[in-house]
């Protein structure tokens, strides 16, 4: 199976742990994924903050690259597939001139509901061999996969559920729990780091009290916030992984500690003591 | 309607009054007269205590044509576009949209932003994005600090150097690139800068 990948900026600087996850899993689920081969910046939040037809425009480049090539774009990153599929959205309804020769009709997929498709499911419980029994963990999505759902098609946008299930495949004790997408804050935090703050910390104890040790998130940003509000964090810390890393941890267990060393909070000491490394 | 505005009427004349209102509703497309004030935009909103002008009141403030006050406002740099308030309405009023669009209104005004480090950091952004197609933290970080007057207030507030030193943990993990990578489709972006944005950001 072949699909299209566009991995986002931060897959190459801040999140390339989660690349390499990626790459990863992708080999051993039999996928191959096709990068992009010139994709650009989908413009992120600068672009539609400042400039509503640059935000349209820049996604709608990789778009036309996309289609180019003919297969299903996928890309991990919640914010690109926010912007990409706005951008889709607004070819499809004929809102702007395209510089490019978009139809827009090809698929976007954010990468959690791509692998949360039943058939993809089966493929990765039967590639199960060491399961993270024991490994208790809350979801979190953030906000950009899920919402608004006119723009990402989610419509359980309240308690959303794939992460959930891709957890749950790879063996890990899923816990309910209230804030799987309430915002983290994500770039504010540049300018005011207090707002951010407030808003990490917020998400971060909540996991606690729901009696997580582990968060698993999708989102690039969301991990560096969550990662980094538990620094100076005293007491009990909750390791944020990306839930590629637990997959491909499930797939095959140990040899990944490489990935780990990227991580603020290192997750080691509580997969040693689960004996799942 | 509480606070300052209590005995300030609706403006009736030029880009004021329903002129403003139409010219928001037909840039946006979105339906702001269907607003009621129900308060569950702002009930919703997780930095709506940051706020000066609260969403549900950013879309009665456009009804009664207080431009300046919105462009103004901490509101429209503030507001983290989690969307939040366009998902919970029950009138399906893009809050989250048309308080982008007042942002930016703003941006292509002559007006100060209130919150100015975040204003200048998304024209940083842009322009990086212009540079190489792409958009490295650690450029674009740099190319924020040595933006006019931020390095000087991050000093002052001793924010320069917890930032140094967590830019540093985040380089010993592995996690910064000091090198930008370049998209292959450059040109192609230059061009579309240049016809948009006239070539500047």
């Amino acid at each position: 199976m072949q699909i299209s990948f566009y991995p986002g900026c931060s897959l190459e600087g801040m999140a390339n742990d989660y690349g390499h996850s990626i790459t990863a899993v992708f080999d051993r689920l039999g996928i191959e994924a096709v990068e992009l081969e010139d994709w650009s910046c989908c413009g992120s939040t600068a672009a539609h903050s400042l400039s509503e037809m640059m935000a349209l425009i820049l996604p709608a480049r990789n778009l036309a690259a996309a289609e180019k090539v003919g297969l299903d774009l996928v890309t991990p990153c919640a914010n690109c597939f926010n912007r990409l599929s706005y951008s889709q959205k607004m070819i499809q309804k004929r809102l702007f001139d395209v510089p490019w020769e978009v139809k827009g009709d090809g698929k976007v997929h954010d990468m959690t509901r791509f692998l949360a498709q039943p058939e993809m499911i089966a493929r990765i419980g039967q590639k199960v061999a060491r399961p993270l029994k024991g490994l208790k963990v809350v979801c979190y999505y953030g906000c950009q996969t899920v919402r608004s759902p006119r723009i990402t098609g989610y419509s359980d946008f309240e308690n959303p559920q794939t992460l959930d299930m891709l957890a749950a495949a790879a063996g890990a004790e899923v816990i309910d729990w209230s804030f799987k997408s309430t915002c983290c804050g994500a770039s504010i935090g540049i300018a005011r780091k207090d707002i951010q703050e407030s808003l990490t910390r917020r998400i971060y104890q909540k996991a606690l009290q729901a009696g997580a040790e582990a968060i698993v998130v999708s989102c690039p940003l969301c991990q560096v916030n969550l990662d980094v509000i538990q620094k100076d964090a005293t007491g009990q810390r909750a390791p944020v992984f990306y839930f590629t890393e637990l997959l491909r941890l499930a797939f095959e267990g140990g040899g990944v500690r490489k990935w780990f060393r990227a991580h603020l909070t290192d997750p080691v000491p509580l997969l040693t003591e689960k004996g799942l490394l | 309607m509480s606070g300052t505005h209590c005995k300030k009427e609706r403006k009736l004349i030029g880009d004021r009054g329903d002129y403003f209102l139409n010219r928001i509703q037909g840039e946006t497309g979105e339906n702001i007269s269907a607003c009621y004030q129900c308060e569950r935009c702002t009930n919703a909103c997780p930095v709506a205590h940051y706020m000066d002008i609260k969403p549900h009141q950013v879309i009665r403030h456009i009804q009664m044509g207080w431009r300046e006050d919105l462009m103004a406002s901490s509101t429209i740099w503030i507001c983290l576009s989690c969307e939040m308030c366009t998902t919970y309405c029950p009138n399906e009023v893009g809050v989250a949209e048309t308080i982008n669009h007042l942002r930016n209104m703003a941006a292509h005004s002559s007006i100060t932003p209130k919150e100015k480090h975040l204003a200048v950091f998304h024209e940083t952004f842009l322009k990086e994005l212009q540079r190489f197609g792409r958009v490295n933290e650690f450029w674009l970080m740099n190319a924020f600090n040595l933006k006019p007057g931020i390095l000087k207030e991050k000093i002052a507030s001793g924010l320069l150097t917890e930032e140094i030193l967590l830019g540093l943990t985040l380089w010993k993990k592995g996690r910064l690139h000091l090198l930008p990578r370049r998209s292959k489709a450059i040109r192609e972006i230059k061009e579309v800068y240049r016809r948009q944005r006239g070539g500047i950001v």
